[in-house]
């Protein structure tokens, strides 16, 4: 009985824990479809008039569109970007190769907002300001370069390179046996790291807010001075938006990678 | 190998100017980089120590006069230790509150796996201003809990706008990086390890206190290293849950970089708090290193 017990007490505390970690953003998610003016117990009945009021609002609508359009373009640079260096810290860096995996990794172990002001700073100090879409785009690819980094490496440390010398003796050339053995074997990391950048940048708050400018402003930031102002469900349909883009993504990685892929992904 | 790299060499063209094509996979984000990454944080090094102007942001004057300001204020002592308090708080909530969850997760076999690990994923791939917000709605004055309360007949409690709001929020966001770090840790100790205590008599307590929790420790101080750091420099989390009530250092630094334009000032409260931060950790890992010289291995 009493190690029954133990086990049914310690199942107990993980469910807690899970409610804990899981309720703020299911009830973010039950806000946006609540009818009422805020969340009441018992609910008011089911309504999208939340969602019409998000739709119906402009600086809403643009700030999806334009963090849509940012982490797309996010993603295409970082993953390009922390792809090659990758291939390069763990087939070809010899000695530096620590160093170097400690560089391309560094911007992770800084706090984010501290990048965003030493950019912020930067950008003036050069006389270009942060006018535009450049800066939160440079910002956004600095801190998603790292994932991208990790995860690529990841799978290349992996990676048995025998296979590749096998199709270069059969007479492939060095890109036929890259995109016909390499590229799909190592899939896994880049599409997850991909993901990986996609996300971080849609969330991004910290460099955004120091970046953002008049007209270029992501849906963070405008949920953020939202928030400030007033309580009302438009911000919890806005929440439940960007809610369904990061559980699509999770969803995403699990379907075409797993999970434990990416969990665990660090060099073994 | 050999056979490859042989292969590689014959194809390889060399070019006049000897550089190995392979360095061209690194050059364009080793540039970015350092252009945008590593230039612009030695940029605001160079900031703080130079003076704000009448009219322009700063000019081209060395001076101290920045960190003095900083370091010479007692209203700056109090935020910077209120921060830190904060960040080590919470450090200390998600260890404990991570820790069972890491176990479960480790343990775990099956299709059970996956699926923790997708709750527990998920959480951290949603914004904070998300999660704050959720928050808000629980634990504002008339969010769910004090509706319950009231509903209960007891007094409204204040929830949000102090400094509890805040360490719940911070260790809501930052718990999913510990479970990982420990789970991490956990998955590597071999089963045979607990079994072996478990069959020369030790209780499961025992057993827990002895093998696991020692050997689990590595996780948890690279886990407690990662929450403290993203904790101290957490902005989102302390406006929205703290209201203007929680001071903390980052909310100083923003609101004197954009506000106050004051980017001399503003570099060096964050180069304070940066530095104040290293020297925090570098004595966490000398403490750390020297306890886990202990651990049986």
């Amino acid at each position: 009985m009493n190690a029954n017990l133990r086990q049914l007490g310690f199942l107990g505390v993980v469910v807690a824990l899970y409610v804990f970690l899981l309720a703020p953003i299911a009830i973010v998610v039950i806000a946006a479809f609540n009818a009422g003016e805020y969340l009441r117990f018992p609910p008011e009945g089911l309504s999208l008039r939340w969602f019409g009021r998000f739709l119906g609002s402009e600086p809403f609508v643009r700030a999806f569109w334009f963090s849509l359009k940012l982490a797309s373009m996010v993603t295409v640079l970082s993953t390009l970007l922390g792809g090659a260096a990758a291939f390069y810290v763990v087939r070809h860096a010899g000695r530096s190769r620590d160093l170097l995996q400690l560089f391309f990794v560094a911007p992770l172990q800084l706090p984010a907002i501290l990048t965003g002001i030493a950019l912020l700073i930067f950008f003036y100090s050069l006389g270009l300001g942060t006018r535009g879409m450049a800066g939160l785009l440079i910002g956004h690819t600095v801190v998603s370069i790292p994932y991208v980094f990790l995860m690529v490496g990841a799978v290349l440390l992996r990676f048995d390179r025998t296979l590749e010398e096998a199709a270069r003796s059969l007479g492939a050339s060095a890109w036929t046996s890259f995109r016909r053995v390499t590229l799909p074997l190592i899939r896994g990391g880049v599409i997850s790291g991909a993901l990986f950048a996609f996300i971080t940048s849609f969330d991004q708050f910290p460099v955004s807010l120091l970046l953002v400018s008049v007209g270029n402003t992501t849906l963070p930031i405008q949920l953020f001075d939202y928030l400030r102002f007033s309580f009302d469900p438009t911000a919890a349909a806005a929440s439940t938006v960007s809610v369904a883009m990061s559980v699509a993504v999770v969803w995403l990685i699990d379907r075409l990678v797993g999970l434990e892929q990416v969990t665990w992904g660090g060099p073994r | 190998m050999a056979h490859a790299a042989e292969l590689g060499r014959r194809e390889l063209r060399r070019p006049l100017w000897s550089v190995r094509p392979a360095v061209l996979l690194l050059l364009p984000a080793g540039l970015f980089l350092v252009v945008f990454f590593l230039v612009p944080y030695l940029n605001m090094v160079r900031m703080s120590f130079l003076t704000k102007a009448q009219g322009a942001a700063f000019t081209n004057v060395m001076t101290l006069e920045n960190y003095l300001r900083v370091l010479g204020d007692a209203f700056y002592w109090r935020v910077i230790g209120r921060t830190f308090w904060l960040a080590g708080l919470a450090t200390v909530f998600t260890v404990l509150l991570g820790y069972p969850l890491a176990y479960a997760i480790a343990r775990a076999s099956g299709p059970r796996r996956p699926i923790l690990l997708m709750l527990l994923l998920a959480p951290l791939l949603v914004g904070a201003v998300v999660r704050s917000y959720g928050w808000m709605i629980l634990l504002g004055r008339v969010g769910l809990i004090n509706q319950m309360l009231r509903a209960l007949g007891w007094r409204e409690a204040e929830l949000m706008y102090n400094t509890l709001g805040v360490l719940i929020g911070l260790v809501h966001v930052y718990l999913p990086f510990m479970v990982l770090a420990v789970a991490g840790a956990l998955e590597q100790i071999q089963a045979d390890v607990e079994l072996a205590a478990r069959s020369l008599g030790a209780s499961p307590w025992r057993t827990f206190w002895r093998v696991t929790w020692p050997l689990s420790l590595p996780g948890v101080f690279s886990g407690g290293i990662l929450v403290f750091v993203l904790a101290l420099s957490a902005y989102v989390i302390p406006i929205l849950l703290g209201g203007n009530n929680v001071l903390v250092m980052p909310m100083l630094v923003v609101q004197m970089l954009l506000d106050a334009f004051n980017w001399p000032l503003g570099s060096a409260m964050a180069m304070v708090l940066f530095g104040l931060a290293c020297a925090v950790l570098w004595a966490y890992v000398k403490v750390m290193n020297r306890a886990l010289r202990w651990i049986p291995r």
